[in-house]
């Protein structure tokens, strides 16, 4: 018996060596859902295929626009932007990107029947054509050249090749991009193995052969396999958990990102449809202290747009409400008609700390009379509730953006496909459609200001914090950088030493 | 065990297989939440005229009990349905996925055995002295600590501890047999921790009934030897009850392990379920369940196989 068991031990034992020349291992804690550029809306696709796939601007250091696939963007008029696309370009498959792909790209997007989240961005778009042999030309029906930009540098407007897409191929298992690394090896509920695209336009890059993507859902298995040696890069969403990772043995990123914890008002339903008494609650949100208590201080305090965003956010001091001041909020709520406070219900998930969020905010509001009863749901119920706003209030997070009118039009128009909270006001209305066309930066940024102020004031969303996005390396690994989108481009920098 | 015997229970399963796909197929579609929700998040891109046409295309406007229909009509046509999701089929998700789930059942089932048999045996033996006590107080904390638990403690223990042995990164067996032994001791080791609580516990009190009996009264009296006695006349009878035990934990493994499958980052059947129903993914869900009815039910119909192999007594008709 006692030799079966050393004998069995030894099988198990024996010594494997990792080895991982050229080769970057990730540890991510969800894998995409569909790998068709047009279509997927989940982070886990992003990541993947904005590595895979290049779009014709792409953001940079610091969030900026860089040029992508298009050498050149120029607004040249607030109705019309003008692409200059770059010339040498090969997709993975080895066929020459051409204008042609491009036009096709934007077609398919714009194609009802595609049914991309990217249409609905390009929806003004009036036409679509071609300049000479190497511009394309995009006309706008409101003047919002501008405002539009960013939106061209999402993976939900990257460029696909047109042969491969209407030789009929399944796009959301097969891709063909002309990004830095092609998808070589897909094993669902494992992992995902990126190679380097030897036809890529840069030329050094991307500086590893080879990118292994595992999914790991359980943060202690993330941990452990970074401390084993399995994997290179992990994502850490515990910050307590950074203690395990002694400086000089690991390496430790973080940024802040641009999306944001919210408490989402219901602006119908008695007594939140008050501006007032919402406004109160804003008062009676002390978000140092949620950020301390839920982030262990991994995070920033967010108005109406994320600090960082320049120029346009407001910094969260030149709201008055962001003041924890209990008093006032009491008053208000005195003022409102609800001097002993009222009751109501905040629905939320089990996911991103959503539900520690929401204890903390209900000890906080029980601080001036006002009781909430907290409904955790599974995410599918959740959503079903927001879709049909079918809650009085719910605590959740939204993707930000670096440009306001992206941020905000949708969510804050009356009607708009995101304004789940039935928020209508015409001055905000006003602001947004003024904002979407204005071109001088200055007028621009007063309506953003005014519309910022009056969104705090009013409060059909409470801003929360923006948490930040946490990343641990082993030492040996260079160059591997974050950005406020949660985006990972920069892992065609990415080497080990 | 009779031909007949055979074709029986196998028909006989098949209600209880569709009466489980339909229950699944209601409940699935009654939570709130749908495939297409599920996909829009909290973005909502899409006009109320694309949604509809999604619904259409995915075959999800028509009345439940049509759905349903339509599902059992493919499935008699060998068509198992394709990812609402993904795109890949299901049944090739399945072929991807179950050899994961079936070798962590069968290495768990091992370590369950060579931990709680043995265990149990001596406990029989040596009953009320301080090594029973040991034995069955161990045996009342592995069937009370959660697996996840375990897992973690294991994690936290191995990360580091040997230079180079992988805790993750899973490859089949075929592909590299090492890494995937590797990668498979702890998942299993966990599961087979707890699972031989059970084991032993019963080993025990089955072997402490067996011991008892008249004839093995009469074998020591005759003069057989103490190793026989044990390993022959006493076990031989008591692996009964530890038999359908065994069929119960393997089912139970066989269904997917959700919760070591994602601790461990292995690619088995519970992980691929947890984020169908997460997703709301039907087709898989609906024909993973049914996979998993389909795998239980055979399994005891071999466990009852099994017996007649065992105990010479026990026929099927």
């Amino acid at each position: 018996m006692r030799k079966f068991l050393v004998t069995i031990l030894t099988i198990f034992a024996i010594v494997g060596v990792f080895a991982a020349g050229g080769k970057l291992v990730i540890a991510m804690e969800t894998e995409p859902v569909g790998l068709d550029p047009h279509l997927v809306t989940a982070f886990a696709s992003h990541r993947i295929l904005e590595n895979v796939y290049d779009s014709l601007l792409r953001y940079g250091e610091g969030m900026k626009l860089v040029p992508n696939l298009a050498e050149e963007a120029q607004a040249v008029d607030p109705y019309t932007i003008v692409f200059k696309i770059r010339e040498g370009v090969k997709f993975h498959d080895g066929t020459p990107l051409t204008i042609e792909d491009v036009l096709f790209s934007f077609q398919r997007i714009l194609n009802p029947d595609t049914k991309s989240p990217a249409a609905a961005f390009y929806q003004d778009v009036e036409s679509i054509k071609m300049i000479g042999d190497n511009k394309i030309e995009f006309k706008l029906k409101k003047p919002m050249a501008s405002a539009l930009l960013p939106n061209f540098a999402g993976v939900n407007s990257s460029i696909v090749s047109k042969k491969f897409v209407e030789s009929g191929k399944n796009m959301q298992l097969e891709t063909n991009g002309t990004g830095p690394f092609y998808l070589a090896e897909y094993v669902p509920g494992n992992y995902i193995t990126l190679k380097k695209n030897p036809y890529y336009y840069v030329k050094d890059q991307p500086y590893v052969d080879e990118i292994k993507i595992v999914f790991m859902p359980e943060e202690v298995s993330r941990v452990a396999a970074l401390k084993n040696g399995d994997v290179d890069i992990a994502k850490i969403n515990e910050p307590l958990n950074l203690k395990q990772f002694p400086e000089g043995k690991f390496k430790v990123y973080r940024s802040p990102v641009l999306s944001y914890y919210l408490i989402g008002i219901n602006t119908t339903r008695k007594p939140l449809n008050d501006p007032k008494v919402r406004n109160a609650l804003n008062y009676a949100i002390n978000r140092e202290a949620i950020i301390k208590a839920v982030a262990f201080s991994e995070g920033v305090v967010t108005g109406p747009l994320n600090p960082a965003v320049q120029p346009w956010a407001l910094q969260p001091k030149a709201f008055d409400e962001y003041t924890y001041n209990p008093a006032k909020a009491k008053e208000l709520l005195a003022q409102a008609g609800y001097p002993n406070g009222f009751e109501f219900e905040i629905v939320t998930s089990q996911r991103y700390n959503f539900d520690k969020v929401a204890q903390v905010i209900q000890a906080q509001l029980a601080e001036v009379g006002v009781k909430v009863k907290i409904n955790l749901v599974e995410w599918g119920i959740f959503i079903k509730r927001w879709r049909e706003s079918d809650f009085d209030a719910f605590i959740s997070m939204n993707s930000g953006s670096i440009e306001p009118d992206i941020q905000f039009y949708r969510t804050f128009r009356t009607g708009g496909s995101t304004n789940v909270f039935l928020y209508s006001n015409p001055r905000v209305d006003e602001l947004l459609d003024l904002g979407r066309s204005e071109v001088d930066i200055s007028k621009r940024k007063a309506i953003y200001d005014e519309l910022q102020r009056l969104l705090v004031k009013e409060s059909p969303i409470i801003f929360l914090y923006s948490a930040n996005q946490i990343f641990v390396s082993n030492a040996s690994v260079e160059g591997f950088k974050l950005l406020a989108n949660e985006s990972l481009v920069f892992l065609r920098e990415t080497y080990k030493k | 065990m009779s031909f007949g015997y055979l074709i029986r229970r196998i028909i006989t399963s098949i209600p209880t297989i569709l009466f489980v796909a339909f229950l699944v197929f209601i409940v699935m579609h009654l939570v709130p939440g749908d495939v297409v929700d599920m996909m829009l998040g909290t973005q909502n891109y899409l006009t109320q005229e694309q949604i509809q046409e999604l619904y259409r295309q995915y075959g999800l406007d028509k009345p439940l009990i049509v759905q349903f229909g339509i599902w059992l009509k493919n499935l008699a046509a060998l068509d198992f349905g394709t990812s609402l999701r993904t795109g890949k089929k299901v049944i090739d998700l399945i072929f991807d996925r179950f050899p994961v789930t079936l070798e962590l059942s069968v290495l768990s089932m091992f370590f369950a055995t060579i931990i709680g048999i043995p265990l149990g045996i001596t406990a029989a033996i040596k009953r009320n002295s301080f090594l029973d006590g040991l034995v069955r107080v161990i045996g009342l904390i592995g069937l009370s600590s959660p697996s996840f638990w375990v897992g973690a403690i294991l994690i936290v223990i191995f990360a580091g501890l040997f230079e180079g042995f992988n805790i993750f990164g899973y490859v089949p067996l075929t592909e590299n047999p090492l890494k995937n032994l590797q990668v498979m001791f702890l998942p299993s080791l966990t599961l087979g921790l707890m699972l031989s609580a059970q084991i032993m516990r019963m080993t025990r009190s089955s072997m402490l009934d067996v011991l008892q009996q008249e004839y093995i009264k009469t074998a020591k009296a005759k003069g057989v030897s103490y190793s026989k006695v044990i390993g022959k006349h006493a076990l031989k009878n008591a692996l009964i009850p530890i038999i359908t035990l065994f069929g119960i934990q393997l089912g139970y493994l066989l269904a997917g392990t959700i919760v070591i499958e994602n601790m461990f980052a292995l690619p088995g059947l519970g992980r691929l379920l947890l984020q169908a129903v997460n997703e709301r993914d039907y087709p898989v869900i609906q024909f993973v369940v049914m996979f998993i009815a389909f795998l239980i039910v055979a399994l005891n119909i071999i466990v009852d196989f099994i017996y007649t192999l065992v105990d010479p007594r026990v026929e099927l008709r």
